[in-house]
């Protein structure tokens, strides 16, 4: 006798059902990873402010305190969070003196948290932004705390300089690997290219292809979702007027650039080499904030959920080569989730510098559409303590738009280090 | 060993009765429960062997069985086709009642050890229900949002009930809870969770949740509860400490464990049945004296927890294990498997522990 219920899929739901009894045990991979489960660390707001360029940008004349104020309170505003739930914000900052703990605590209470809310400052160079959100998302997961934000911001118009390092003593100065920790970034970039055989004109191309997608995402409005704008005081650098201006928008993206054009800008590091400031990132100022929480929290309180957080990893990599950090790292994390490297929809990779980034993208085999999508740090910017949480809601705005879910945070990290993030748009 | 072939029925539960020592019922189902006919057996043991005393045909399916535990000749049964349905042994063919509320396959059912005016069933389809045998409806419908292979009642409170599933939660309701948004969910625990690290060994490895099959409450300690599902590994949860982690964590099924049953008589045993066609036994480590036997793995392996350990298996199955149950009679020890081999086998579990 034949299944007389009058449902002709059962057997096979069945069979499926039974069949995931026997294979379920290693589950990992992106079936496994698009379920949704109460105690998944989710995220329910992430903005930015907008980015602008170092010493001339709308925020030239804003602290990174100031910033991050601005997206503390949009923050607060657009998730409609009660600023007394949450528990914990770590904000990433790279060139603040003492890391800006105590700015960023004033920061926070100014923005509206009541003294209940914790802060803490934290710096992995390039990839504090994304630390901060890791950090927050881990101590969610251990149970310490049950809503928190990870954050990140930096003036670099105001903080960058020497005084950002500290002098080396002659026992890091006579050990050779500790010593290449302080080579200046472009240096050992243009070594690299030099070593990785990367020419000067595939970073152009790759160069004027981030400005013009980000030139294109910026006429459609795609930055509009993730962008707060913020209302500052900046002094016309002509008049030395004090004025009011509400920047919304990322003032680095420049129209009109070409490989061609890129390719007549002179060598910044060497005299023959490849690298230059329009094939490197950006120097700007900018802050970024992410709201994270479990996703039985969200639907207690009734936040709505835009992404998840899965998984993050850290690796460690010769100083001189901290270039191929994310072709380090993304291997990591993809094998911790089980994903595939053509399971993900889209790869947000910080663009330190051209050569850097195509480098790991070539390293992975990596489809290049999938590749910031809306162009990167050469286009508009890599305040360097805010990129990481930036990325987060450059990607899960993206995700969403396209109707994909897969994406993937990563940046090279000075001194030598990789970081990389699964995350899940929802 | 007492054997008895459920010929072209692969077994799926298996439940002695609370009301004779010797009478046991068989759900099974043909096809390996994929597509076709069910078949509740209630079989005999006998001087003779295990005998057939009755059977029941259904169209679909079915997945378990609960005896009632207000009348010694009435069962319940689980079916494929989303009905819950009520036979009398003394009667020929047909239920006596037959409810159809799921939208999908019932994979549980259980009645109320305390308050015997009520059983529970739940579903594939993401709900537990709650019924009085004497009403035409179900009286309370609980939503879990998963595939929910397995609920029980509190065999120590008429109004808390558990349930586990597809997205490895053991979730516990209080039915004296006021019926809110949350539906008289009172604790939600993530079984994978990993245990507490302790010294000398490693910190356990994050574990990606996997589906939880079964569980079991204690008789004795009523705030304990067995899991088990896909990840293959038998846990034990406090639900004083619902934040805990396991209390005991036993590993050593080679495939996914399907049912787990705690003694009747002894607080620390139970057994487990497997689709790698074994059926354990196993000492949770709680009581006096256990924990302090020697393993050899319990420091190589950090997901060993609460000084539990194996004390024997059965391997006659030559299929997937799919039911075991104690006796609750006579000698502590006596207990039934069936499997998808189409055997039920009756054996004595104290020959094998060790």
């Amino acid at each position: 006798m034949a299944n007389q219920t009058g449902r002709n899929s059962g057997a096979q739901d069945r069979l499926s059902q039974v069949a995931d009894h026997l294979s379920g045990a290693k589950q990992t991979g992106k079936q496994s990873l698009l379920q949704k489960h109460p105690d998944d660390i989710v995220v329910t707001a992430a903005l930015r402010t907008a980015i602008t360029k170092g010493g001339k940008g709308g925020f030239k004349d804003t602290a990174a305190a100031d910033l991050l104020h601005g997206a503390f309170q949009a923050l607060i505003q657009r998730s409609g969070i009660d600023p007394s739930l949450v528990e914990d914000i770590a904000v990433g900052a790279v060139l603040a003196p003492g890391g800006g703990a105590t700015e960023f605590r004033a920061a926070a209470l100014a923005a509206g948290f009541p003294v209940s809310t914790a802060v803490k400052a934290l710096n992995r160079q390039c990839s504090s932004g994304l630390q901060a959100c890791v950090d927050i998302a881990n101590a969610i997961k251990s149970g310490m705390i049950e809503v928190g934000i990870g954050a990140g911001a930096e003036s670099m118009s105001q903080q960058y300089g020497p005084q950002a390092v500290t002098e080396f003593s002659e026992l890091l100065e006579g050990h050779k690997t500790a010593a290449e920790c302080k080579v200046p970034m472009g240096v050992l970039s243009e070594k690299m290219a030099k070593d990785k055989g990367i020419p000067r004109s595939e970073q152009d191309k790759f160069a004027a292809a981030s400005f013009q997608k980000a030139v294109e995402a910026q006429k459609k409005g795609l930055f509009d979702e993730e962008i707060a704008p913020l209302t500052v005081k900046w002094t016309d650098p002509k008049t030395d007027e004090e004025k009011t201006i509400t920047v919304s928008k990322d003032d680095g993206v420049r129209e009109g650039i070409t490989a061609e054009s890129l390719g007549k800008i002179k060598p910044a590091f060497s005299k023959d080499g490849s690298i230059h400031a329009g094939n490197a990132s950006q120097i700007s100022d900018g802050a970024a904030a992410v709201l994270l929480m479990k996703r039985s929290t969200a639907q207690r309180l009734g936040q709505k959920i835009i992404g998840k957080f899965v998984q993050a990893s850290i690796v460690g990599v010769p100083p001189l080569l901290m270039g191929v950090g994310p072709a380090a790292a993304i291997p990591v994390v993809l094998n911790k989730t089980g994903l595939n490297k053509d399971d993900v929809d889209i790869y947000e990779i910080n663009e330190a510098f051209a050569s850097q980034c195509l480098y790991c993208i070539n390293e992975l085999g990596l489809d290049q559409a999938k590749i910031n999508p809306k162009g990167g740090a050469i286009a508009f910017g890599h305040p360097l303590g805010v990129t990481g949480a930036r990325q987060v809601s450059t990607l899960l705005t993206e995700l969403k738009r396209t109707g994909k879910q897969i994406g993937i945070t990563s940046m090279c990290i000075g001194t030598g280090m990789g970081m990389a993030a699964v995350w899940v748009a929802e | 060993m007492l054997e008895f072939r459920t010929q072209g029925f692969n077994g799926y539960s298996v439940k002695y009765s609370p009301f004779f020592d010797s009478r046991i019922a068989v759900a099974s189902a043909a096809n390996f429960g994929l597509v076709g006919n069910g078949r509740l057996y209630v079989l005999g043991l006998t001087a003779n062997g295990v005998v057939a005393e009755k059977w029941f045909d259904t169209q679909d399916s079915l997945f378990d069985t609960t005896w009632s535990e207000a009348h010694e000749n009435q069962l319940l049964t689980a079916g494929g086709d989303g009905s819950v349905k009520l036979f009398d042994i003394t009667l020929d063919q047909f239920p006596v009642q037959s409810w159809q509320e799921h939208a999908r396959e019932v994979f549980a059912v259980h009645w109320n050890l305390v308050g015997k005016d009520t059983f529970l069933s739940s579903s594939w389809d993401g709900t537990v229900k709650i019924w009085n045998p004497n009403a035409p409806a179900s009286i309370a419908t609980l939503p879990t949002h998963t595939c929910t292979y397995s609920a029980a009642f509190s065999p120590h409170s008429p109004s808390i009930l558990s349930c586990v599933g597809s997205d490895s939660h053991l979730r516990i309701f209080d039915l004296r809870t006021p019926a809110s948004a949350s539906n008289h969910l009172t604790l939600n625990i993530p079984i994978h969770t990993p245990p507490k690290p302790r010294m000398g060994a490693a910190a356990p490895p994050g574990i990606a949740p996997t589906e939880a099959l079964t569980h079991d409450w204690n008789k004795y300690r009523d705030t304990v509860v067995a899991t088990a599902g896909v990840d293959r590994l038998v846990r034990t949860f406090d639900i004083r400490a619902p934040q805990a982690g396991p209390i005991a964590v036993l590993p050593g099924h080679e495939y996914a464990v399907r049912r787990v049953s705690w003694s009747p008589h002894l607080s620390d045993i139970l057994l487990s049945a497997s689709y790698d066609m074994t059926c354990r036994v196993w000492t949770d480590g709680s009581a006096m004296g256990a924990g302090s036997m020697k393993q050899d793995n319990m420091l190589e392996d950090p997901m060993v927890l609460g000084g539990g350990r194996e004390m024997g298996r059965m391997g006659r199955h030559t299929e997937f294990a799919t039911g075991v149950d104690w006796c609750l009679f006579g000698a502590e020890g006596w207990c039934a498997s069936t499997g998808w081999d189409e055997r039920v086998l009756v054996w004595d579990a104290r020959a094998l522990m060790q």
